[in-house]
């Protein structure tokens, strides 16, 4: 077995940090070797540490996640910088979009950090991005409105069921309302998810950033 | 005062000269009063009256105007202002009403400015404490519930799953009514962002196609001057997605000359130009605020399109 990957929690709330820690504790392939109180201290302890990951809250004080995910991304030089995924209170997608930009390949609702930040750590750590329910939202919206208006879009064939889920995903239903709505277990809707998210060429950091510059979602 | 004395020496004047008409005129009045003498000094009287009266009237005739002005004037605005009479005490009259209005609707404004400002600063504090306080404690519960599961039996595991479920209710209520107060966006990422924002919850919530046209590297913007823009837009968003039924709506922001110039455009119904409301007077208010030039296009069938053009340079008043 490899050795697990080594996580920083940065949260300013020392309950929230500890509540963090030992869900992702329980984790093998988890552990968490650091954790800081702010931004700033978030890149002092990146810059000495050897890490896989860090978790940031977007609300800290001295140095906001954003601004500290931003710092730890440029820091490293020699070896590869850490992935990063963002911890927040908002449930608005700018702040995913905005994350995208800082270097970050995931948001994580506090309000769905029970169920979600297991699986998106492991999804930062694999170099794919976790995409938050309501970005998705947004960014299916502009993909069906060019789709309509005739713009040049990535030509995909998505199946039938794929084109369902992608109709709900747009009018903001979240995965458990479309796996009611279909009659399909959750997890096979977050599949179809995942398969959308591929054939719209939107799978990685890189490509969902520049899909969300390009429908003007994010400044460049 | 100046009026005062016009009006005694209009009036001297001419008791003056039917005095003197009278001592030095050819008439007379008997002890016993006859028709002809009755004729004249009525005539005499008439005379009187008249004269007095013409003489007044120009010297009074802006009392009259102003008093009608301070009965259906409108602070919104300088249409309210009376034309001042070339000179005399009727000019400083109406200069003296011009200037309170002006002085009025300034002092208005501060209060309006200050009242929205104690309103803004109001709802970011309560907003803050939501986030910071209730929020944070709600994810310590949300998160150990989630641990406290594994470690319990079934039977228990089953009632804390329900309990867990409650506590994110709780939680996204919370965000819920911080995010309603407050703009968070607007302050962590900016205008652009913000109205970005704005128009993908509209997209989500209505069946409209909803169209967003931002210029990008716009200069900043100081932050009330944003906040202004930024509620305005809100509410022209809201408009249209509860009155238009359009089937279209585009929120544009672009730059031109030295304003910005933001446009929220429906293909909707629109509305009869006699039409007011909170809504529509709050836009007005907050972009006096900010000496912004709010304009609003409007026809019953021809859709709606509210347009604030924004000074880039200057801060508030
Ligand atoms: N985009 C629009 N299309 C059609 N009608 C509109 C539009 N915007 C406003 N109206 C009309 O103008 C009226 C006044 O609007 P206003 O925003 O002042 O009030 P409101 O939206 O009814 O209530 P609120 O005070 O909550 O904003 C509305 O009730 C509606 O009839
Ligand atoms: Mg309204």
């Amino acid at each position: 077995m490899t050795a697990p990957a080594r996580l920083l929690l940065a949260d300013d709330h020392a309950l929230v940090r500890r509540g963090v820690r030992l869900i992702l504790e329980q984790e093998p392939d988890l552990t968490v070797v650091a954790e800081a109180g702010d931004g700033a201290e978030a890149v002092e302890v990146a810059r000495r540490t050897p890490l896989d990951l860090v978790v940031l809250d977007i609300a800290m004080p001295r140095m906001t996640g954003l601004q500290a995910a931003r710092e730890i991304g440029r820091a490293r030089t020699g070896s590869q910088p850490p992935k990063l995924l963002m911890l927040s209170m908002h449930d608005n997608e700018q702040y995913f979009f905005e994350s995208l930009k800082v270097g970050a390949c995931g948001y994580v609702l506090k309000s769905v950090a029970d169920e979600d930040l297991v699986g998106a750590c492991r999804a930062a750590l694999r170099g794919e991005a976790f995409v938050y329910p309501g970005a998705m939202s947004a960014l299916v919206r502009d993909y069906l409105g060019r789709l309509r208006r005739g713009e040049r879009v990535p030509s995909t064939v998505l199946t039938e069921r794929e084109d369902q889920v992608l109709k709900l995903i747009a009018e903001g239903s979240s995965s458990k309302e479309i796996a009611r709505e279909l009659t399909i277990a959750v997890k096979t809707v977050e599949r179809h998810r995942a398969n959308i998210l591929a054939k719209l060429d939107m799978r990685d950091r890189t490509q969902l950033t520049r899909y969300a510059i390009r429908a003007g979602l994010i400044e460049p | 005062m100046r009026l005062y004395w016009k009006v005694v020496l209009i009036n001297g004047v001419v008791l003056c000269l039917a005095l003197l008409a009278l001592v030095l005129g050819p008439m007379s009045v008997s002890r016993s009063t006859v028709a002809s003498e009755v004729l004249v000094l009525a005539g005499g009287l008439a005379a009187i009256l008249l004269t007095n009266a013409l003489l007044l009237r120009s010297s009074l005739a802006p009392v009259d105007r102003v008093v009608r002005a301070m009965a259906y004037v409108d602070l919104t605005g300088p249409d309210g202002r009376l034309a001042a009479p070339p000179s005399g005490p009727g000019r400083s009259l109406v200069d003296g009403f011009n200037a309170m209005l002006d002085r009025l609707e300034e002092e208005q404004g501060t209060s309006n400015a200050k009242a929205l400002a104690a309103q803004e600063a109001e709802r970011h504090r309560i907003a803050q404490e939501l986030h910071d306080e209730v929020g944070q404690h709600l994810t310590v519960v949300l998160l150990g519930l989630k641990q406290l599961e594994g470690q319990v039996p079934a039977a228990q595991a089953a009632e804390v799953a329900v309990l867990r479920e409650s506590v994110r209710d709780g939680l996204d209520d919370v965000r819920r009514v911080a995010r309603r107060l407050r703009p968070g966006v607007l302050e962590d990422l900016g205008l652009t962002s913000a109205l970005a924002a704005l128009t993908n919850d509209l997209g989500r919530h209505h069946p409209a196609e909803v169209r967003r046209v931002i210029a990008p590297g716009l200069p900043g913007l100081a932050s009330d001057t944003e906040l202004v823009v930024y509620r305005v837009a809100q509410e022209a968003l809201t408009n249209a997605a509860r009155h238009s039924r359009a089937k279209q709506v585009t929120l544009s922001l672009v730059r031109i000359g030295e304003g910005l110039v933001l446009e929220v455009a429906d293909d909707g119904i629109g509305f009869d130009a006699s039409t007011s409301g909170a809504g529509l007077r709050g836009m007005h208010e907050r972009s006096r605020l900010v000496r912004g030039d709010l304009r609003i296009t409007s026809r019953p069938g021809q859709g709606t399109t509210v347009r604030l053009a924004v000074p880039l340079a200057v801060g508030p008043s």
